[in-house]
């Protein structure tokens, strides 16, 4: 049986490291090449030696796909490519490779300059690391290689995401990376046909949770700017340049249009045209709405948000400020935090994760009293708000995708497996597809029924369609034929062709079996009583009763002659062809059983 | 936090949520960006719900719902799964009629669920050993809307004509009857609230709220049932709907608060304390409309607030569910006195 083998990569049931090596038909495809933001040492990359204990990698892959720049899924990307080594394609959508090398880089600089860390990549392996990318487009159909294509779907989630079909003959893998099934107010929702993969696979790290309404969740974010806007505090949001910042841009736009609010909002410097030439160039990968503005009136380019200046910093009244980077750990957004920090007007809002050692994991975890360089204590007397904002499908946004892709099965990972027997039974049930949950390390293998074109000859079509009811598009229909497998294609002749064909004799088989019957009444008497039981029992079936005293059910024979020591045995003698096999031997059975008494 | 389908077909899900941390502590307690619920475990039924109870003190739900009385005991928290699994049935006897039992559970001497759909077929089972230990005198064969536990011996039921019958277990044979509601149309239906005072005081002593299907409400007190605490009206439409979903509760943090749902997609709040025995139209403190403008909007029927309940500790806060699937948390704030 053809199989696709399923193995997801990474030490531990941790959510954030997502790595999965798939192999199908032959082929091995890496699947993301993610990073564990909380670990400091080697557990923070896929364990590679799983595809081999020494060496590089590149002869054991066929190639590595990045559904997006997050750096849970392409964080190892430049680890694995320079420093374990691995030299062919590495395939991801054009935005994801425009803004993969900033965050890789970026984040480089917190491990390597902040914490000091030596074991780590450097610029230049990320700028070799990127070289080796293929970018491709959405819908477009990349050959790999002979055997082995790629098709990237639009996933929704951040700019640039994407999830990936990966297709060898007839059999595919649909891999879904992080993907979002509601659209938001920059992006669309992901979106795949109904290409009936083999397999999904998707992420269940959100599969248990049932999300908070949109609007509820944005409301209170709204709330807590306006109330710290009119009380003439200053809100400090740190972002990343490019992600939920547009969304929440467009939501503050809107909302200080609605209620006509005075107070300024600023944008980083730098951070806007960064932002805004991105999202111009890959504009496709927008929602609709902001698609048809675009040509009017660029929707990044707001009215009420400008762009920052230092020197803002220090003006009295209220403000709203995003500025970069986004965990505060350097840069513009600590300058910011260090001289808003103690004025308890003040609030700042982080949208996201902060990495251990940043200022923005330890105000997070409560601390009030952060040392500063030169050993100064900053006191922090600003309110600190945590808001998520990340666009992740949860359980209802899996059903939904399943229920557009229609794969023959389904893998879930990164989620407990315990935690995840609910979820499996509800896919189970509703879609009548198996639902695996390997842990990282584990293989899972799926058995798949792949379809082989087989050509058929015209003299067979022809007889089997005159056989059986008319042929429906819709149903299988069984046939009788030979099987011709010539250099490399397949064709169904019939038997008779096929003999033919390869100089072959048919041979016939018949069988023939002596059934003793007690009657002592003559030959044709005895017929005659065999006859009339047959067709008493054997009413859906032909039974003849000849003149030269056989019958025959259908094409068997059976003829009556007397034992030739014993009158009163009669002995039936029951032939039948090969083909008649499962009759035959039914009727020796009923035979043998006796006839009834009165006939 | 509990919900379950109550559909037609088959696979109705049964959920237990974790409400995010914001709604489970008292006082905000450090940081989180989480405002969603997670499913701590799901399960499946082949029969709709209409009725769900937590068995105190065990890991034990007990449902029911058409097309019998009979209650489905389902085990909610294994170790290794997350899957809510069917344990048991406890058959009752059933009549012609399409009826289901309504439930109220206790873990006083064991955990017992009282359940009947009738009132003559009122009985009082043990839940992990399906023993039968109590049944009530017959006393009619009205239908039930709602029973309740007073205290480990005393049980309140109310008809859905309005009748309210007290019963002690340990006195068998009795059934003492409670005051009958105002004439009405009898196609009205009633269902009731009841409170739990605070620890040791006595059960009788909180009022019990009687809701109708027309938004009539009354108060009872038990030690005096002859006449009627109070009698309100609340504005609500004209009974389009059946009483189906009629839902009357309590506030347990705060003292003389009711809520009311089941009429349309609104939940009201009311301050009893002002209240007399006139009748009167009563002024809600609060309308929760959330359910009514939440959904897609436009297409099909508006939705109707299937049930609601209050949060345990936090004050003003309740949760309410609704025919379109949604479900509320939400709470009110009182306008201060001054400015």
């Amino acid at each position: 049986m053809p199989e696709i083998k399923v193995t997801p990569l990474g030490a531990g049931q941790d959510v954030g490291r997502s790595c999965i090596l798939v192999s199908i038909a032959g082929k091995n495809v890496m699947l993301d090449c993610g990073m564990h933001m909380g670990y400091n040492d080697d557990r923070r990359f896929p364990d590679f030696s799983y595809i081999t204990q020494n060496g590089r990698l590149t002869d054991f892959l066929d190639c590595v796909i990045i559904s997006h720049f997050h750096l849970d899924h392409c964080g190892a990307l430049p680890y694995f490519s320079e420093m374990v080594g691995y030299d062919g394609p590495i395939y991801m959508t054009h935005p994801t490779k425009a803004i993969c090398p900033i965050l890789l880089e970026d984040y480089r600089k917190i491990t390597v300059d902040k914490k000091g860390e030596t074991n780590f990549f450097t610029s230049q392996m990320i700028k070799d690391c990127m070289k080796k990318v293929v970018a491709v487009h959405l819908h477009q159909t990349v050959q790999v290689d002979e055997e082995l294509e790629i098709k990237a779907y639009y996933a929704g989630h951040v700019l640039g995401a994407a999830m990936f079909q990966i297709k060898v003959g007839c059999e595919s893998v649909v891999y879904t990376g992080d993907y979002n099934m509601t659209p938001d107010r920059h992006l669309g929702a992901a979106w795949i046909d109904k290409c009936r993969p083999d397999l999904l696979i998707t992420e269940s790290t959100y599969a248990t949770t049932i999300r908070d309404s949109k609007r509820c969740r944005e409301r209170d974010f709204l709330k807590k700017v306006h109330e710290t806007v009119e009380r003439g505090g200053k809100v400090l949001i740190p972002v990343f340049a490019l992600g939920r910042a547009q969304e929440l841009c467009i939501l503050l736009e809107t909302f200080w249009e609605r209620m006509n609010l005075k107070a300024p909002i600023y944008f980083s410097t730098g951070l806007t045209e960064k932002a805004n030439h991105y999202y111009k160039l890959f504009i496709t990968w927008t929602n609709q709405k902001i698609r048809k503005t675009f040509v009017q009136r660029n929707m990044f380019e707001f009215k009420h948000i400008k762009a920052f200046d230092r020197a803002f910093a220090d003006n009295p009244g209220p403000m709203v400020v995003f500025a970069t980077p986004g965990m505060l750990h350097a840069g513009q957004s600590l300058q910011i935090f260090r001289k808003w920090a103690g004025n308890e007007k003040n609030m700042v809002i982080m949208p996201g994760y902060c990495v251990q050692g940043t200022v923005g994991h330890k105000i997070l975890s409560g601390q009030r009293k952060l040392e500063m360089e030169g050993r100064q204590i900053l006191e922090v007397k600003m309110q600190v708000e945590y808001m998520s904002f990340s666009a992740h499908a949860d359980a209802k946004g899996i059903m939904q995708l399943i229920r557009q892709a229609e794969p023959s099965n389904v893998l879930l990972v990164h989620g407990e497996a315990k935690k995840m027997e609910f979820l499996k039974q509800k896919i189970e049930q509703e879609f009548h597809v198996s639902c695996f949950m390997p842990a990282n390390g584990e293989t899972t293998t799926i058995l798949t029924n792949p379809c082989i074109p087989v050509d058929i000859s015209l003299g067979l079509l022809k007889r089997e369609t005159a056989i059986g009811p008319v042929p429906d598009a819709k149903k299988p229909k069984l046939m009788h034929g030979s099987l011709l497998m010539k250099d490399n294609s397949f064709r169904l002749v019939s038997p008779e062709q096929a003999l033919k064909e390869l100089g072959l004799a048919e041979h016939q088989l018949r069988f023939t079996c002596r059934v003793h019957i007690q009657d002592p009444r003559k030959e044709h008497e005895t017929v005659l009583r065999v006859y009339n039981h047959l067709k008493g029992i054997l009413k859906d079936y032909s039974v003849q009763h000849l003149p030269d005293g056989s019958i025959t059910v259908e094409s068997i024979l059976i003829q009556a002659t007397a034992h030739s020591e014993d009158q009163g045995t009669k002995v039936l003698l029951v032939s039948w062809t090969y083909q008649d096999e499962e009759l035959g031997s039914y009727l020796t059975s009923l035979l043998k059983k006796g006839l009834p008494q009165s006939t | 936090v509990c919900v379950a389908g109550y559909g037609q077909s088959d696979g109705n899900e049964i959920l237990q949520l974790i409400p995010p941390p914001t709604l489970l502590t008292k006082e905000a307690q450090g940081l989180c960006p989480e405002r969603d619920f997670k499913v701590e475990c799901g399960g499946f039924s082949e029969r709709p719900v209409y009725s769900l109870k937590y068995v105190p003190d065990t890991s034990l739900l007990v449902t029911s719902g058409p097309p019998d009385s009979s209650l489905q005991v389902w085990q909610v928290s294994a170790e290794d799964s997350d899957v809510i699994k069917s344990v048991s049935t406890i058959a009752t006897e059933n009549g012609t009629e399409q009826s289901w039992a309504k439930i109220a559970t206790i873990s006083a001497r064991a955990p017992w669920v009282l359940h009947g759909s009738r009132l003559d077929r009122v009985q009082i089972t043990e839940v992990e050993s399906r023993k039968n230990v109590y049944t009530a005198a017959s006393r009619g064969s009205e239908e039930l809307s709602t029973l309740a536990f007073l205290d480990c011996n005393t049980l309140l039921l109310c008809c859905a004509t309005g009748r309210l019958c007290l019963a002690d277990i340990r006195q068998p044979q009795s059934l003492v009857e409670a005051t009958a509601v105002p004439s009405a149309p009898c196609t009205e239906q009633w269902c009731m609230g009841t409170r739990h005072g605070a620890q040791g005081s006595e059960p009788s002593s909180q009022p019990v709220a009687r809701l109708s299907s027309r938004g009539l409400l009354t108060l009872t007190d038990l030690r005096k049932t002859s006449e009627l605490l109070a009698l309100a009206k609340a504005r609500v439409p004209s009974p389009g709907s059946g009483a189906e979903f009629l839902c009357v509760s309590w506030a347990p943090a705060l003292e003389g608060y009711l809520a009311i749902s089941g009429f349309d997609g609104t939940v009201h709040v009311y301050d009893t304390q002002s209240w007399d025995s006139s009748g009167r139209e009563a002024e809600p403190i609060f309308i929760h409309k959330g359910h009514a403008f939440g959904g897609a909007g436009g297409s099909g029927d508006p939705p109707l607030v299937t049930v609601h309940t209050w949060h345990l500790q936090k004050p003003r806060t309740l949760l309410s569910a609704a025919s379109d699937g949604s479900l509320h948390v939400w709470d009110w704030v009182q306008p201060c006195g001054k400015c």
